[in-house]
């Protein structure tokens, strides 16, 4: 048994949790979420370096809040977004306890202080394609900009997958299903797309923690977390703000400072 | 269209078209909109549905008579028209009032304050934390510009807040936390143990001549007399009870003692006495903690507290105050002796940016010329020196004040600062420059150094901020809500202030204060409901099992200047909580929808200003 | 006569009810004459501003817009415009980062004793503006979108 099958079944027999939310062996190669209620099942657990969705996208959702007490197996990616869940309100960190597992080592965590020390020990990493495709981006004119995301936007189809991958995305109704008024085009025409991820993208603003589960969720294979990670990076550069380091941090969006930057002011 | 046949124009158009909306294009809204909604509701028709294009302000008086400004105007209209579609009949919101004011700080400013709200017949609460009223004016030996002696004109008031069956007093006593809103607030007071049961005592003093312990410094004399462990601060302490200062009574430390119990005639000695917690309903709250002065270490180029004959201005209050350890003599702090040369600092920290008081004192210059006027009065054979930046003596009778000061009782006035005060020879020096006289350097020496020190904010004046949820500036002293128009009150609504907790202010800027603020209060109190705009704003409610659309991050809640979001809690039958979410206390909601504009599922929305009606205004103009 | 027609920039202004909408009153009291291009929209407070109906602006056919409120510390709310300041520094980082053209999209604090600066804040953007030219980039896309 690896140590994190050890461990998660040491949770459920204790009590200490009543559900693990883990990885288990999926189809084609592919893992899945699983979600292990009896000690015997903890065989169904894996961690290795397929295991990049963020799993704590399922902690806000009422039917598995009804499962009782739960413990999640976290990247440190997925440990800044539970970080950034309670510090909204949305998970309450009685209820939950952290397997974190890294390439290394898997440590629970079980206190806010505990999660945070950890997430400033593991620090955002960007993957190289992304990197790469920020540099071209800073090198860019605002029109090649524009035909840049035109072009990587038309791709989109409007399937929601980024929506339904982001731990952030918790809202009971997202603006793009509103339509008294409606704020984004349903169809995923240009207008329509551009609209919904300009829209996602303020939403991320100072929330974002740069998980990259959106992206990887992308069938399209659109660089799509890049727009939220620039909303909140901006977020960090102008106010100092990084998402997922604090539990009780404030909104970093909906504060201020008397200081804030308004060259662009007249 | 105001005038009266245009009104009557609208009414009748209302009654007879039965019309659901009215647009008046005409003048701003800010001329002319409450004329134009009150002719609508008297014609049955809802306020709210009432807008005004502003074709005047905004069009006629601005643009030359061409068809791009008729385009204009058409647009200015017609987008009223898709907002007017849209309004909805909206209605004054009316909350309970609590017709009970509590007062912070029992100083002038909370004496005249609670004096005014209870004699306009309602009821107060008046808590203090010190074991007496009186605040520092109680500690002042006569007042400028006139010379009254401070205790005879207020002691008359501390006796007549003690006496007012309006009046509830609780001193040695702290706020501890205050929730609720305007008219509705919930304080929770802590009664510190006075280790006394004040209905039996009869204040006879018994108890404190039986301490042994009689050398502490009294801080009702500024450190400059001593007290008892058992003491009254001052003999005409209101009220007139003592208290053990139980971190220095023998029994408290060691165990044992007890003199002043057996001594007492009335057994009204407690040492088992807890603190009280008291709950209270108010319906609003006078701020008026008053200040402080800076402290001793904030001074080590002038020698304060390395040199005992370097006192600060509330030092030598007490010496010339005939209440005070020296009986109102002048006598030095170091051997007794009556000193022949004073020189008073002005501005000893404020106006300092280097110590970190940018500003000005405002009561230093008045109460300097006052010192030195008395000490020449007092010591007709001594000189009274006094270095200064600007005499500010702006105030009725103030200016002359100075002059009579400089003139007639013929104190020395040296402009310049003081760069150190130091001893040579057994003898204080106070070295500075005369800057009149080019910057000359000059050398006085002094036999007591008297320091107009920089009045601050109360240590502690943040956590009592944060606790009744009002602003504080950078000095810590309370904001108020406006500098010019709001002076009074403080962006918590329902919360005004009053004397120097706000900023540094004299007795009668206080006083003056304390009544606005009064009046203020007796204002609110005047109805048993209070009536607010229904323009704010509101958390959508849906059908189960979302209840709404509010998600619950409380974004909304670090918008908000006015600390309006709440959160609520939805239940099943069960008492199980089922989901959190942000609701807005109508009470205290301003209607700035700063919060409407950062809800991402856009729960939230602004009565008056919704998003539908400025979505449809915007589709319409592109229409 | 000619018949070339000037481009006429269509604009609107977003503004707080409090200052620059009383600024603007004030322009007219004072009989300063300014651009017509420009619609407005009153709004209790910069706070309340939406970017969604910037955007919205925008794409149904607006060639500039306009925000304004009240110069920092003079908030009638004491704190919406610092809220709104904060606001407009994240969509105007994403509108770059997007490639929208910034030059359309003007923030100014006009207070109600402004009104020569509100007539010189709207002669300045409209005349900005007209160089620019008509706004495509978002009608292109709505273009394309209803293609």
């Amino acid at each position: 048994m690896s140590a994190l099958q050890v461990q998660a079944g040491e949770l459920l027999a204790s009590g200490k949790a009543e559900v693990v939310i883990g990885y288990g062996e999926g189809t084609r190669g592919r893992v899945r979420p699983v979600f292990v209620r009896t000690r015997a099942d903890v065989s169904l657990l894996v961690f290795d370096g397929r295991c990049t969705a963020n799993l704590t996208v399922y902690l806000a959702k009422p039917e598995v809040g009804r499962m009782g007490k739960a413990a999640i197996v976290a990247t440190p990616g997925a440990v800044r977004s539970l970080i950034q869940l309670i510090a909204e309100h949305q998970v309450d960190p009685g209820e939950v306890v952290v397997l974190a597992a890294d390439d290394d080592a898997v440590t629970l965590l079980t206190d806010p202080a505990a999660l945070e020390a950890y997430a400033a020990a593991h620090p955002v990493t960007i993957p190289p394609e992304a990197k790469a495709v920020t540099e071209s981006l800073a090198r860019m004119s605002a029109q090649e900009r524009r035909a840049f995301w035109d072009a990587e936007l038309s791709r989109c189809f409007k399937c929601y997958a980024c929506r339904s991958a982001c731990a952030l995305c918790y809202c009971t109704r997202c603006i793009t299903d509103m339509n008294q008024p409606q704020w984004v085009c349903v169809a995923p025409h240009a207008l329509g797309v551009m609209e919904w991820h300009l829209n996602r993208a303020m939403h991320m603003a100072g929330r974002c923690v740069q998980c990259g589960s959106c992206t990887s969720a992308c069938p399209a294979g659109i660089p799509i977390g890049l727009l939220a990670m620039e909303a909140s990076r901006s977020v960090e550069k102008e106010f100092g703000a990084q998402a997922g380091l604090r539990c009780d941090a404030p909104p970093a969006l909906s504060s201020f400072a008397a200081d804030d930057r308004e060259s662009f002011i007249l | 269209m105001c005038s009266d046949p245009g009104q009557n124009m609208i009414k009748s158009a209302i009654k007879e078209k039965n019309l659901t909306g009215v647009v008046v294009a005409a003048c701003s809204p800010r001329m002319h909109e409450p004329t134009f909604r009150r002719a609508c509701a008297e014609a049955g028709l809802n306020p709210f549905l009432c807008e005004m294009a502003n074709l005047r302000e905004q069009c006629s008086w601005v643009h030359p008579r061409t068809d791009a400004t008729t385009e204009k105007a058409i647009d200015i209209v017609s987008m009223l028209v898709a907002k007017v579609k849209r309004n909805a009949p909206l209605f004054p919101i009316k909350v309970p009032v609590t017709r009970t004011a509590l007062v912070i700080g029992g100083g002038i400013a909370g004496i005249q304050s609670a004096l005014d709200i209870a004699n306009a017949g309602r009821q107060v609460v008046l808590v203090e934390r010190e074991p007496s009223i009186g605040g520092h004016m109680s500690q002042l030996s006569e007042t400028f510009p006139t010379l009254d002696c401070s205790q005879c004109i207020l002691t008359p008031r501390m006796v007549e807040v003690a006496q007012h069956p309006n009046i509830t007093l609780h001193t040695y006593a702290e706020v501890e936390s205050l929730s609720g809103f305007i008219g509705n607030f919930t304080a929770r007071i802590r009664k510190k143990a006075r280790s006394i049961d004040e209905r039996s005592c009869t204040g006879c003093g018994e108890c404190v001549t039986a301490c042994p312990i009689k050398k502490i410094p009294s801080e009702f004399n500024a450190g400059l007399g001593l007290r008892s462990a058992i003491y009254v601060p001052f003999p005409q302490a209101v009220p007139n009870k003592p208290v053990i200062d139980r971190g220095r009574c023998t029994y408290f430390q060691k165990g044992k003692c007890r003199f002043c119990e057996t001594k007492c005639p009335a057994k009204a000695i407690r040492f088992d006495q807890q603190d009280e917690i008291l709950d209270i309903a108010v319906g609003a709250v006078v701020v008026s903690t008053g200040f402080t002065v800076v402290e001793t270490s904030f001074f080590p180029e002038y020698g304060y507290g390395l040199y005992k004959d370097v006192i600060t201005g509330l030092q030598f209050e007490r010496l010339l105050s005939a209440s005070g350890p020296t009986l109102g003599e002048v006598r030095r702090p170091s051997d007794g002796k009556t000193p022949k040369n004073v020189v008073f600092l002005a501005c000893a920290g404020s106006r300092d940016p280097a110590k970190g008081i940018e500003y000005c004192s405002k009561i230093c210059c008045m109460y300097t010329a006052k010192h030195a006027m008395l000490y020449r009065h007092k010591v007709p054979d001594g000189d009274a020196t006094v270095f200064y930046m600007d005499i500010r003596a702006a105030g009725k009778g103030y200016d002359e004040f100075v002059r009579r000061a400089i003139e007639d009782d013929e104190v020395r006035y040296i402009r310049g600062r003081v760069s150190r005060v130091f001893e040579r020879q057994g003898k204080l020096v106070v070295k500075g420059a005369d800057t009149l006289l080019g910057g000359q350097q000059v050398e006085i020496e002094a036999d007591l150094v008297v320091l107009a020190s920089a009045a601050v904010a109360n240590p502690g004046a943040e956590e009592l901020a944060q606790r009744l949820h009002v602003s504080y500036d950078g000095h810590s002293f309370f904001s108020e809500a406006h500098p010019k128009l709001r002076p009074v009150e403080t962006n918590s609504a329902g919360i005004f202030l009053a004397g120097a907790c706000q900023a540094p202010k004299d007795i009668p800027e206080s006083v003056g204060q304390a009544s606005a603020a009064a009046s203020k209060v007796v204002g609110l109190f005047s109805c048993e409901e209070l009536t607010r705009e229904p323009v704010i704003a509101v958390v959508n409610r849906t059908a189960p099992p979302a209840y709404s659309t509010c998600a619950g991050c409380f974004m909304c809640r670090s918008a908000c200047p006015f600390n309006a979001i709440e959160s609520e809690e939805i239940k099943g039958r069960d008492g199980q909580i089922l989901k959190t979410l942000a609701r807005v206390n109508p009470g205290l909601c301003q209607g700035c929808g700063t919060c409407v504009a950062f809800c991402r599922s856009k729960a939230i929305d602004l009565q008056g200003f919704t998003h539908e009606q400025m979505y449809a205004q915007v589709m319409d103009l592109f229409a | 006569m000619t018949t070339e027609l000037t481009f006429e920039p269509k604009i609107v202004a977003f503004v707080c009810n409090w200052c620059t909408y009383a600024g603007a009153d004030l322009t007219g009291t004072s009989r300063i004459a300014y651009a017509s291009n420009v619609r407005i929209m009153r709004f209790p407070c910069t706070g309340r501003i939406d970017y969604n109906l910037v955007l919205k602006a925008l794409e149904q056919g607006a060639d500039g817009i306009l925000i304004s409120g009240c110069h920092p510390n003079d908030c009638h709310y004491s704190t919406g415009n610092f809220h709104a300041r904060r606001r407009w520094v994240v969509f105007r980082h994403m509108m770059e980062y997007m490639g929208f053209d910034l030059r359309r999209v003007k923030f100014a604090w006009v207070s109600a004793a402004e009104g020569a600066k509100w007539a010189e804040v709207v002669n300045t953007t409209v005349r900005e503006i007209r160089e620019l030219g008509p706004a495509t980039e978002y009608t292109e896309l709505h273009r394309k979108g209803v293609a």
